[in-house]
């Protein structure tokens, strides 16, 4: 029989870290710039895809940097940064060739169509949205936000893959990796979810009025990542 | 790892994965997956029909991530029977191309059936002529994916799984080859028949353009296109996305010390810090190119 509550009491930090990444991740998905199929048309400012989409493939790739990391060290702040540091380069990379992409290959200069200057650049924005659009590509304050997302979403990815990692078990540690790891994509994909409810499809960064919205989804994202902390606790406690 | 091996490791990979997103894009743009399929969707809706694939099996990064999951799954019950690494991760692959050749003849039945009451013809020869250019396309980004995360977990000791490897590399060329070739897709082949430069009117949603250099456009057409610059910088960005992340560390290797390792994530950080300058330079250049596309209201009370 598996002794429940003892498991959970002797992993409570790890649970909490883990609903404390889940939290993060969904104030992460906030950030960043996405225009769904409008801005793959050049329609709307942002990157043409979708929120999910995006978050999960930057944090992701994270959580690979943060895997090859925690191979070698221990130390946990040492891990936490790796990860946050690779997904922002999968992010900064992506929005790089998207404004190569939407400058040379569609011909439009980026523009926003939310704020009249750059709170960044205090760069006019208004008279560079083409007609019949909602702005498109990516102006530097949209940029800059979507390496904020990315980072906080890797650094939250991180925390929830050490904090599984590091959860009392018995397992062999080739099989401890492979559970903790899917454990922390899928609360990855989780908390990423949540947030596009709030996003509805486009958001071009923290400068957006959509922005303002993210308790919401960070609130709704703890419960959702506590049960799945709980889950991934005793699931891996209990083996 | 030697250094000098390390970086010969992460240069192939670099290769290999700039092939994946290249071919990535490209296979999306043969099928229409993805955002601009929204276009292609509505086209018939709008009393224009056409002759141009339309697959979406589901959003691009879900869609290879399965692709590139069964490969490395098939390849990682191969690799574990003692069959030779290189005909596991083709034999993963071909089953991996085949799986995502079944989805797109039914997405293109489904979606082109459905839309029947608009007068969409379902264009039999379409499927004989696209769907193995859409096999090919697709088994060569699982193979390169596959290669990337086999050595990744082989020579660079990644302690990931090679399915969960392959997986989350699916997911990542995905997003990346949704991001930014597809743009190049959606915004400017689709709508060749407005004036260069500026993003869709709303007003024009669904008036794609459907003749081609000769004849009725086709996917093919569109893959043509879209290979000379939105495959490429596709390829190029996934290529970096691999290269770059795994650079870092094989520069400044964390196993000879923590300090080496914060050294590490500083230099990812300077690389960071160098794309957003880069960004701001082309967004500059853009609008000293470009100009406005309407004149401000101030200027415009002054010259009255």
């Amino acid at each position: 029989m598996i002794d429940i509550a003892g498991i959970l009491m002797s992993n409570m930090s790890y649970l909490i870290l883990i609903t404390l990444g889940g939290a993060l991740i969904s104030w992460s998905v906030h950030f960043v710039p996405v225009g769904g199929a409008p801005a793959a048309m050049a329609q709307a400012t942002g990157i043409g895809t979708g929120t999910v989409q995006l978050a999960a493939g930057a944090g992701l790739t994270g959580l690979v940097t943060a895997g090859a990391m925690m191979q070698v060290t221990d130390n946990m702040a040492l891990i936490i940064a790796s990860g946050a540091v690779g997904a922002m380069i999968m992010i900064s990379v992506t929005m790089m060739v998207g404004a190569l992409v939407y400058t040379y290959g569609v011909g439009c200069p980026p523009a926003s169509a939310k704020v009249k200057y750059d709170p960044i650049t205090k760069d006019r924005q208004d008279l560079y949205v083409s007609q019949g659009t909602e702005g498109h590509g990516l102006p530097t304050v949209s940029f800059v936000s979507g390496v904020i997302g990315g980072a906080l979403g890797g650094f939250g990815g991180a925390v929830i893959y050490y904090s599984l990692m590091s959860i009392e078990n018995g397992l062999p540690l080739v099989d401890l990796v492979g559970i903790a790891s899917v454990f922390a994509v899928g609360i990855f994909f989780v908390n990423s979810v949540i947030p596009s409810y709030n996003i509805g499809g486009t958001i071009e960064g923290f400068h957006d009025p959509k922005f303002k919205r993210f308790p919401k989804a960070v609130i709704s994202s703890l419960i959702a990542t506590f049960v799945c902390a709980i889950l991934a606790v005793l699931s891996i406690g209990g083996l | 790892m030697e250094p000098l091996t390390g970086m010969g490791v992460l240069a192939l990979m670099g290769a290999a994965a700039t092939i994946a997103g290249a071919s990535e894009d490209l296979e999306s743009d043969i099928g229409s997956q993805s955002n601009p399929n929204s276009q292609v969707q509505l086209a018939p809706q709008m009393m224009y029909p056409h002759r141009i694939y339309s697959k979406a099996i589901s959003g691009e990064p879900p869609s290879n991530a399965l692709m590139c999951a069964i490969g490395g799954t098939v390849a990682s019950v191969l690799i574990s029977i003692n069959t030779s690494a290189i005909l596991a991760l083709v034999i993963g692959s071909i089953i991996a191309a085949a799986i995502h050749g079944t989805y797109s003849v039914t997405a293109y039945f489904g979606r082109s059936a459905s839309q029947k009451r608009f007068k969409q013809p379902v264009y039999l020869d379409l499927i004989r002529s696209h769907t193995p250019v859409i096999i090919g396309y697709s088994f060569i980004t699982t193979f390169c994916i596959l290669v990337v995360s086999y050595l990744m977990v082989t020579v660079m000791a990644h302690p990931f799984s090679l399915p969960l490897l392959a997986f989350i590399w699916g997911i990542a060329v995905g997003a990346i080859g949704s991001s930014t070739g597809d743009v190049h897709y959606g915004a400017e082949r689709q709508f060749q028949n407005v004036e260069y430069g500026s993003g869709l009117n709303a007003a024009n949603s669904g008036n794609i353009v459907r003749k081609a250099e000769s004849g009725l456009r086709n996917g093919i057409d569109n893959s043509w296109f879209c290979a000379k610059f939105g495959g490429p910088v596709t390829g190029l960005a996934f290529g970096m996305t691999v290269f770059l992340s795994g650079w870092i560390t094989a520069l400044f290797d964390p196993s000879k010390g923590d300090s080496i390792g914060w050294v590490s994530v500083i230099a990812g950080v300077i690389i960071v810090l160098s794309l957003i300058l880069w960004n701001r330079s082309i967004e500059v250049a853009a609008r000293a190119a470009y100009g406005t596309y309407k004149e401000d209201e101030v200027d415009v009370e002054v010259a009255a």
